[in-house]
């Protein structure tokens, strides 16, 4: 609408002569912002002694009631008040640090203490891959190729702890092996379970089973190292055999020596 | 130290809201002090009653410190106040509902002991007579003028106080006088 014909809506509502369509008009022109309030003389007069009206005052009891109000508000706001530390814009932030704090609780828990369920599962591979080393070396225990007989007992140094079927394996290898080398390994390998009494008891058994000066020796030094006194009856038989050579003989004198 | 009066000077509305807020109480009362009298007028131009009226007051402070930590400080602490002073006006009225079933013992009641209503009678023929073309205004028509009245017309911050745009606060005072002045020249012809 162009401004002329506002103006003369302005001033036909001024006369007081604008019919109710062109009050309407004003209305929309008004919510525009294109007409303000202020234009309108004969409202503006009537707003102006609407604002001049003045109500009338309060009593004194509305400060007293006020004052009193503030006092007991005062000694409430001291205290704890549940209302108020629940209420929910302070409330919130509480809760959402509350919230993460937990959160945190719960991952460094599952981090560094792993589940119980976890750790029986980790527990229950590790037997498994200890039971497939133990058939492995058992398998290659039994192979002709001495390199391969090798490999087997080397497996074993591998192994934590290790079953009965695998130290008897290789209690069997240190007496029976034909290969030198092998029976040599096979005492090193058992070295790690001297402290089981009946490992301890078969090694001194395997002392007079031994015809191999090399093997003696290195029983007769294991003996010496364990203090086994019960061994000194087998070594000594070795010394009354006269096949022993000599250096073998003063070797084995001088362990027995050391223990009695 | 500084008086009550030097404060009132010193600090704005929100400013002195936000020590409300941040648990200084005592602020309250010079925010009391400075809203009281247009509060009660507000309320009185609404009911017409000054015990109702101070209750009403005395309602609206006591929100303000109740919903304390909702000030933000953003808008302007008056408007936050007047939202307040329409909503304690509405619970009042939705509970009791005065407004439509007053017995004329109630009045008699109110013309007894409310010394206000008898400085309000001492006034001027001209103030009497739009006292009462105000009173014969629809409920909403007649907020819409006191609201305007004691938000000094800032129409932008009324229609924060409604809900809408300050084109429509425009419009709904517009209409309002529209029809106050209407009233107003009917009582006129009956004199």
């Amino acid at each position: 609408m162009e401004q002329e014909r506002i103006n003369e809506l302005v001033s036909k509502y001024n006369e007081g002569q604008a019919d109710p369509a062109e009050i309407k008009q004003i209305e929309l022109l008004i919510e525009e912002g294109r007409i303000e309030l202020s234009q309108l003389r004969e409202l503006v007069q009537l707003d102006e002694q609407v604002m001049r009206f003045e109500a009338p005052e309060p009593s004194g009891d509305l400060d007293d009631n006020f004052y009193q109000m503030l006092k007991t508000m005062k000694g409430k706001s001291k205290g704890f008040s549940g209302s108020r530390f629940f209420a929910w814009p302070e409330f919130a932030p509480k809760l959402a640090f509350a919230s993460v704090m937990l959160i945190i609780g719960f991952l460094g828990g599952y981090l560094f203490f792993p589940s119980p369920s976890s750790n029986k599962e980790v527990a229950e591979l590790k037997g498994e891959v200890l039971e497939m080393k133990e058939m492995m070396m058992l398998s290659l225990l039994e192979k002709e190729s001495a390199t391969e007989r090798l490999k087997a007992v080397s497996l074993t140094s591998e192994m934590t702890s290790v079953s009965d079927k695998v130290t008897n394996a290789l209690l069997q290898t240190l007496n029976n092996d034909e290969n030198i080398n092998v029976r040599l390994e096979a005492l090193e390998a058992l070295k790690p379970f001297v402290r089981d009494s009946r490992i301890r008891s078969e090694l001194v058994r395997s002392i007079g089973k031994q015809e191999s000066p090399l093997v003696q020796v290195a029983l007769a030094e294991l003996m010496v190292q364990l203090q086994e006194k019960s061994s000194v009856k087998e070594l000594k038989k070795i010394l009354e055999n006269e096949n022993t050579p000599r250096d073998v003989k003063k070797q084995i004198e001088e362990s027995i020596k050391t223990m009695t | 130290m500084k008086t009550p009066v030097q404060d009132l000077e010193t600090f704005s509305d929100n400013a002195l809201m936000l020590k409300v807020k941040d648990g200084h109480l005592d602020k309250l009362g010079l925010l009391f002090e400075r809203y009281k009298k247009p509060l009660f007028g507000f309320f009185y131009g609404m009911s017409k009653d000054a015990e109702l009226s101070e209750d009403l007051v005395q309602n609206v402070f006591f929100r303000i410190l109740k919903y304390r930590y909702l000030f933000r400080g953003e808008g302007d602490f008056k408007t936050w106040m007047f939202h307040i002073a329409r909503n304690v006006n509405h619970d009042h009225y939705r509970k009791n509902k005065l407004g439509k079933a007053e017995s004329v013992e109630s009045w008699e009641n109110r013309l007894g002991h409310d010394d206000a209503y008898s400085v309000q009678l001492q006034q001027d023929e001209e103030t009497k007579m739009l006292t009462l073309a105000l009173d014969r205004l629809p409920v909403d028509k007649r907020e819409i003028i006191l609201l305007s009245k004691y938000q000094e017309k800032k129409y932008k911050e009324i229609g924060e106080i409604l809900g809408c745009s300050e084109g429509a606060v425009k419009v709904k005072v517009f209409r309002a006088l529209q029809e106050l002045k209407a009233v107003y020249q009917q009582l006129e012809k009956q004199m």
